[in-house]
């Protein structure tokens, strides 16, 4: 519902825009708008689908971003209108609920805004066409519920087809057999199969690492430590680990208040040093104390987390010590460490420590090095995973790869249920509501014969994007599913129409639905936007 | 209609599609790769850089060349990675990754262009790229048994061919060797590695190169202290320090107020007896040669010459650390305890070794470890006519060094000269007459695009590369069809005479992993770039200026 009030604030916040008059009059508003989304939504549409290609981005410092995502292309692509900017927040809002089909829903879009404006220039209201493809979307939502089969989330093979085939789609796809049961293994690891229905995906961590290629990456059963131990001579390997997770700082106090400590005897220096050195020590001792033997300590800003004096008794405690550990990770360590974050001295005791197997320090490249903890003794909900890269460009593509294929197996956590992909739940809901239209009266009968229409793009783009003689390919397609082959979609590998349950092209009930209602959504409230005013600054 | 999308998207920016900008990417790598051609192999040239501020180097190697070319097209920039990531891998063959990558994707380039679909080529390069890498271990892979001494002698001679120190390749190979093998450390689980950072490559001006040496132990690039303190210690005992042995200072927040100018020497007095009982402790533990990272006031200096020791100051921290690793030393930071508030020096701190000493090499003068008890240590000091070819030399030098390590750890050889890229185009396009869909295409473009580098290496060479490389394909397709010609697998260019001979009897002779990564590496690139159909340049945004400032 945010989506309505939306356009208001953005037209009028909207930065400088010259080809903009002050007023406009509301046909001509409607057009630009519609024109200006449209625009966005081909910008992506050729990245949609397993044979889609991937867009090059150089932003304004020079930094090139390559990917395939649709919200990524769109949030680094900068747009300027303020409808287009709408599709793009669309796009984040996919990302968000459901992860994948960011693409998916601004062709979506695009294509529903086509077909309102043809229905405009059929001088059908605004508002009709409005409220007629909101009707029809809902009852699309309903096919596609009836369309959808249940899923055992117990069935492994079942998600690992899914995840593959949001894989497919990226430069990564011919990883996607070590990648989608990666990604299965993981969200199982932090969830509970019976209670939960939904997923945190904080509690999956991604470590990325320059080197090597991305058949190296691996799950970890254990975690990730992104930063290197601190050395100083201090262990890099610790066997029969206990873990201490400190949030203050173990380096001289500072006093809130400017103070100054007056010295007036040569006696006193000494004191001075050895004072500094008898507190650090004391603090070190209480951690050893308790038994820690592997010490992280929380980034901060206002003191050194760690001075060097400190370092060097923990060496000679022979305690391994991880510093700038940042602060949103503190939850995800906490979790999967087993211990509690501690924040003052007085609390370090041994219950609160986490225990491990073994802690060691690998190197991932020639300066590179992570911190790998396995043998866990209670591991919590929380899991770790290392991709690896021959560059940065395709590390970053291959994380958005994982967290969309992540984002799948959540959604099927959230509903759990799942439809054939390949275009085919867009081509049963275009034919059966295209069949509904005909119980319709009035111009609502040509708002939702539209809207079947524009739901056709998908199957049409895939096509497009495979090499495929569009036109044929939809309406084969189209045949099939009037004659019942609900399950029939575009075969991109094969070049054909088929059954694609059988070709194992599944997707997420809620991927699609998400989709096809905020598509919607969108669509109606940019149709309502009659005039635009650019306040003047 | 992408003009009318680009107004339409009002982006601040450019925006690039499909065919042109495939077309451009291609452009851009084969500027690249154009660029570093003219180096591969044993006949290849240098290049001379000169930055902005008019520094020169002159070299060989590709990830430096690339390095130092500051290219602004993002696809020209996934190539310039490319080569500093086959460089921090393997350390060698950073050219040939480059080349053959824009190869590759010129071939692709063309293959679109006859309305291939980008996703099929991809597919097909993918294949073709485990097919090859399958071929090379299980066919042109030398087994370990091969493996001798001299075998990887000739490993790094290869490499060094291509490079400045060409003519002396047999007396730095030896030294390579050398020095690799002084650094083996074997874990606990048995495995050896060959941490090859921890070869000290120092450089001296003068003299030639073949006046260039290797020393078991470590070399120092300080001097002592003070004239005063002894040149040479036998029997050293080292204390590795990370403090400044100075007056001590207070902290910030603690000030000194004197009331009575009396008290003022006591305190001048105090922190210089600070530091000096620090001294005390440490040569009371012992200690004989004393190396810092921090300074050493003059005054604590009178401390360490009467008592007879070595006190280095100002040294780097990576080599104390080093040092402590060979000699069993520790790198100390505090003198701290842990039993309470005194300070102390124990003496299983300090590490051991044969003799230090400080030498005279060229006008430098180096301490050197000599013999140093825990473990052993190399360094190499180079000897050249001027900067520019000692800075080459370190660079060829630390290639060969990559490559020894490699064969060492890997065990594994294949034939150099252009042999393994020859059978694989024979193979691969064998290969590809056996697939029957649209990916055959893309297998043989990747077969032909691999031959690239017997080409290069024919022409950089002056001869007839077109005549040499259709030879070369003979013997290779004799060695692959005919079962009793098998040998002939090892068939690889003899660019001196412009003939082909057995490579694997002539010694060259590059480790496989090198190739393995080599062909990965560049195919991952390739098809990074060439999946990519749209290009989005957004303009800088340039700063506002305000009004008021000025006022």
């Amino acid at each position: 519902m945010t989506m309505q009030s939306a356009p208001v604030a953005k037209a009028s916040n909207g930065p400088k825009m010259g080809a903009f008059k002050d007023k406009d009059k509301p046909a001509s508003v409607r057009s630009s708008n519609i024109v200006a989304a449209k625009s966005v939504a081909d910008a992506v549409r050729t990245s949609l689908g397993p044979r889609g290609m991937d867009k090059m981005i150089q932003s304004a410092n020079g930094e090139v971003t390559i990917t395939n995502d649709g919200a990524t292309i769109l949030k680094q692509m900068s747009v300027i209108h303020p409808t287009a900017k709408m599709l793009v927040e669309l796009s984040k809002a996919q990302d968000i609920e459901a992860g994948d089909g960011t693409t998916t829903v601004v062709v979506l879009a695009g294509s529903l805004l086509e077909a309102a404006d043809n229905l405009l220039a059929k001088g059908i209201h605004p508002t009709t066409i409005s409220e007629s493809f909101q009707r029809a979307a809902h009852q699309a939502e309903e096919i596609l519920e009836q369309m959808s089969s249940p899923i055992d989330l117990k069935d492994d093979n079942e998600l690992i087809k899914l995840a593959t085939t949001s894989l497919n789609s990226k430069v990564v796809s011919q990883y996607s057999w070590l990648l989608a049961p990666m990604a299965v293994k993981a969200v199982k690891k932090v969830i509970d199969l019976e209670h939960d229905d939904n997923v945190n995906l904080k509690m999956i961590k991604i470590v990325q690492k320059v080197g090597e290629t991305v058949e190296e990456s691996e799950l970890i059963d254990g975690a990730i430590i992104e930063q290197k131990s601190m050395g100083r001579g201090g262990p890099t390997k610790v066997e029969k680990a206990k873990i201490g997770l400190i949030q203050f700082q173990i380096s001289p106090p500072k006093t809130d208040m400017e103070n100054q400590v007056v010295i007036s005897d040569y006696a006193q220096m000494d004191r001075a040093l050895k004072e500094e050195r008898t507190y650090l020590l004391d603090l070190c001792k209480q951690i050893k104390k308790a038994g820690c033997n592997v010490l992280l300590i929380q980034k901060s800003i206002l003191r050194d987390a760690i001075n060097e004096t400190a370092l060097h008794f923990f060496a000679k405690m022979k305690i391994m010590v991880i510093k700038d550990i940042e602060r949103d990770d503190i939850e995800f360590y906490s979790k999967i460490l087993g211990c509690r974050p501690i924040a003052s001295i007085d609390h370090f005791v041994p219950e609160s420590l986490g225990y491990a197997e073994l802690v060691e320090e690998i190197h991932t490249s020639s300066d590179e090095r992570v911190i790998k903890v396995t043998g866990l003794q209670n591991p919590g909900l929380a899991v770790s995973i290392l991709l690896r890269g021959t560059n940065k460009l395709v590390l970053e593509e291959a994380e958005r790869s994982l967290h969309d294929a992540l984002c799948v197996i959540r959604c099927l956590v959230k509903k759990r249920a799942l439809l054939p992909g390949g275009g085919a739940p867009e081509m049963e809901v275009a034919v059966r509501l295209r069949n509904l239209a005909q119980t319709k009266q009035g111009a609502e009968q040509y708002c939702w014969k539209a809207f079947s229409d524009a739901l056709e793009l998908i199957p049409y783009t895939l096509a497009e994007n495979a090499g495929l003689s569009p036109i044929t390919t939809v309406t084969e397609l189209r045949n099939a599913h009037a004659n019942g082959k609900k399950d029939f979609g575009v075969n991109v590998r094969k070049g054909c129409v088929t059954d694609i349950r059988e070709e194992n092209v599944l997707q997420p009930l809620l991927v699609t639905s998400f989709a096809i209602k905020q598509a919607a959504e969108c669509v109606r409230s940019i149709l309502k936007i009659d005039d635009i005013v650019m306040a003047i600054r | 209609m992408a003009s009318a999308g680009e107004t339409l998207l009002a982006l601040g920016g450019k925006r690039t599609t499909g065919q042109s900008i495939r077309t451009q990417n291609a452009m851009a790598a084969m500027a690249i790769a154009n660029v570093v051609k003219s180096s591969l192999g044993p006949l290849g040239l240098d290049k001379m850089m000169v930055d902005d501020v008019g520094d020169v180097t002159v070299t060989n190697d590709g990830a430096t060349i690339l390095k130092l070319l500051e290219v602004e097209h993002p696809a020209g920039k996934v190539l310039v990675d490319l080569a500093q990531l086959q460089d921090e891998e393997v350390g060698d063959g950073t050219t040939s990754v480059a080349i053959i990558a824009a190869e590759l994707l010129k071939a692709a380039n063309e293959l679109v262009q006859q309305k291939l679909h980008p996703t099929t080529v991809i597919n097909g390069y993918r294949f073709a790229c485990k097919e090859a890498v399958r071929f090379i271990q299980e066919n042109l892979a030398l087994s370990t048994d091969d493996l001798d001494r001299t075998s990887i002698i000739k490993a790094a001679k290869t490499t060094m061919s291509s490079k400045l120190i060409s003519t002396d390749s047999d007396f730095f190979a030896e030294m390579c060797v050398e020095a690799t093998n002084l650094i083996k450390v074997t874990d606990a689980s048995g495995k050896a590695t060959f941490p090859i950072k921890a070869i000290n490559v120092l450089k001296a001006h003068g003299k030639s190169s073949r006046e260039s040496m290797l020393i078991r132990g470590y070399a120092l690039n300080c001097t002592r202290a003070s004239e005063a303190m002894p040149r040479k210690i036998a029997g050293a005992k080292i204390a590795c320090l990370d403090f400044s042995l100075q007056k001590s200072k207070m902290h910030l927040g603690i000030s000194v107020v004197v009331e009575d100018p009396s008290k003022l020497e006591a305190i001048r007095r105090e922190e210089m007896e600070i530091t000096k009982r620090r001294i005390e402790k440490i040569l009371k533990a012992g200690a004989n040669v004393i190396l810092t990272t921090g300074g050493i006031d003059d005054l604590c200096l009178k401390q360490f010459v009467e008592a007879g020791a070595l006190a280095v100051r100002r040294a780097k921290k990576v080599d104390l650390k080093r040092i402590a690793k060979a000699t069993g030393a520790t790198l100390t930071s505090s003198l701290a305890t842990l039993e309470g508030d005194d300070e102390q020096f124990d003496p299983s701190l300090l590490g051991q070794a044969d003799e230090v000493v400080q030498e005279r090499i060229s006008d430098e003068e180096l301490v050197l470890i000599k013999g140093p008890k825990a473990r052993t240590a190399a360094s190499i000091i180079l000897r050249g006519a001027n900067d520019v070819m000692l800075d080459e030399m370190e660079r060829s030098l630390h290639d060969a060094l990559c490559v020894v390590r490699r064969v060492l750890e890997s065990k594994k050889l294949v034939v150099g000269g252009g042999a393994v890229e020859a059978a694989l185009n024979v193979y691969l396009d064998n290969f590809a007459t056996t697939l029957p869909s649209r990916e055959q295409l893309a297998v043989a473009e990747f077969a032909n695009a691999l031959l690239v580098i017997p080409k290069t290496l024919a022409s950089n060479a002056a001869k007839d590369s077109t005549q040499l490389v259709a030879k070369l394909r003979a013997f290779h397709y004799k060695s692959q069809t005919e079962k009793e010609n098998s040998h002939l697998k090892w068939a690889g260019l003899d660019l001196e005479n412009g003939n082909i001979r057995d490579n694997k009897e002539a010694g060259i002779l590059e480790p496989m992993i090198s190739k393995v990564k080599c062909l990965k590496f560049a195919t991952e690139a390739a098809i990074t770039i060439l999946r990519i159909d749209d290009l989005i340049k957004l303009d800088k945004v340039e700063k506002q200026q305000h009004d008021d400032e000025c006022m």
